[in-house]
């Protein structure tokens, strides 16, 4: 099959904007509510996660000719739910903070709904390297929304930007950008986080709204414009048939 | 279908999960010591939490027997002298699981709680919420009505299932 020029580039784009799991298909709200206090677990969670969608989605295009129809959603639930106790197993053993921190969240990678329906609608279709590819974009994409959401919580719950804490091979650092005394936790809470991703998918709708706009503006005007062309057309012919 | 469909159904499921276990398992052998180390860590920092940092683990028991529902380890703490005991508690509800160290001085007071693995779908809401609070004395142990009740009630019977085997001393005797 002939392939689209610049597919694998629109491929890799589409996860992060286009159709970003989390701020357009609004899946995965879960884990992105819950770990996305502060930007060392959010950037944990985004890569647990990646490691795990890239994984699955490859495997799973490896065997889309070997797995049946009706033994599809099984054998997709086993592939995912290993490489979970995998990534779980080695976050316990080597970044226990890590581990800690984002707790039962680790576990509930197996049933986001990012990974299973990446894994049905593309990769068990498509082939290792689109799979690949689409599944990199997708976990990138998810992990640019939560840890968008998670640098407004961070900074308005408590006025400071951390890190190392998680991530201990990092020199710990931290950074004041707002004075404490006027950080609001409700931003740490989970109102806080029901908050931040409300009002990014509000701008996001407006955004998408005006672009919408603005191209049904554009198409208008290109209608208008064709319109009078046309007016102008005929004028010039019944102008030429008169001198005729 | 023939029932050769049906063996290769079977077959493709049963290699899946053979090679699903045997990753997992390899994973296992890589894993299990970091893993254990990480957790007797966990127990040391628990432990100094309670205690003060010079605070050292003289002996350990185990509760083999299922004496206890939750507490499964008792520490003796020393400093210069022997201070006090340190019990190790697991326990899980509905949420999820949860490990403490519940510590207590040589009066069978109880000095304070640690920790060490919270896997609580709550758990940010109860450690907040319930556990903090407790450590601080600014919260009564039977005062369970928090965001993460559930998982509050928990750590509140692992606490007192600590306070009798404390009481208790089986293993001295």
């Amino acid at each position: 099959m002939k392939r689209e020029k610049g597919y694998t580039k629109k491929n890799f784009l589409k996860g992060i904007i286009a159709e970003n799991p989390l701020f357009v298909s609004i899946l995965g709200t879960c884990p992105a509510l819950a770990t996305t206090k502060t930007i060392e677990a959010a950037l944990g969670m985004g890569i647990l996660f990646t490691i795990v969608l890239i994984c699955s989605s490859v495997l799973v295009s490896l065997l889309r000719k070997v797995i049946s129809e009706e033994i599809r959603t099984p054998a997709y639930i086993v592939i995912i739910a290993t490489f979970v106790t995998i990534v779980k197993m080695f976050t316990n053993a080597f970044l226990p903070e890590l581990f800690s921190t984002l707790g039962v969240f680790i576990s509930l990678i197996v049933v986001n709904c990012i990974v299973l329906g990446r894994a049905e609608a593309y990769a068990s279709k498509n082939n290792v390297f689109d799979s690949f590819i689409d599944a990199l974009g997708m976990g990138l994409g998810y992990t640019l929304a939560i840890l968008s959401m998670a640098l407004f919580r961070e900074i308005l719950g408590t006025g400071a930007i951390s890190f190392g804490k998680i991530f201990y091979f990092i020199p710990y650092f931290k950074l004041q950008i707002i004075p404490k005394n006027y950080a609001l936790s409700i931003f740490q809470n989970p109102a806080g986080a029901f908050i931040v991703f409300g009002v990014i998918l509000a701008v996001i709708a407006f955004i998408t709204n005006r672009k919408k706009e603005y191209q049904a503006y554009l198409a208008r005007q290109e209608k208008i414009r064709k319109a009078e062309e046309a007016k102008k057309l005929a004028a010039q012919k019944v102008a030429e048939g008169g001198n005729k | 279908m023939d029932k050769k469909h049906y063996i290769i159904v079977s077959v493709t499921l049963g290699v899946i999960a053979a090679s699903a276990a045997a990753l997992i398992g390899l994973t296992n052998l890589i894993t299990k010591n970091r893993i254990e180390e990480n957790k007797k860590i966990k127990i040391n920092n628990g432990i100094a939490e309670i205690f003060g940092k010079e605070a050292l683990i003289q002996n350990e028991y185990s509760f083999e027997n299922n004496e206890y529902q939750y507490v499964n380890y008792v520490y003796e703490i020393q400093k210069e002298n022997m201070i006090g005991y340190a019990f190790k508690t697991e326990g899980s509800n509905m949420y999820g699981k949860i490990s403490l160290i519940v510590g207590f001085d040589n009066a069978n007071s109880f000095v304070s709680l640690s920790i060490v693995e919270d896997e609580q779908t709550y758990a940010t809401a109860l450690e907040d919420d319930y556990v903090a609070p407790l450590i601080s004395g600014s919260r009564d142990l039977d005062d369970v009505s928090c965001g993460a009740t559930f998982g509050a009630k928990l750590v509140r019977d692992m606490v007192n299932d600590a306070k009798k085997a404390n009481e208790e001393k089986v293993w001295i005797k």
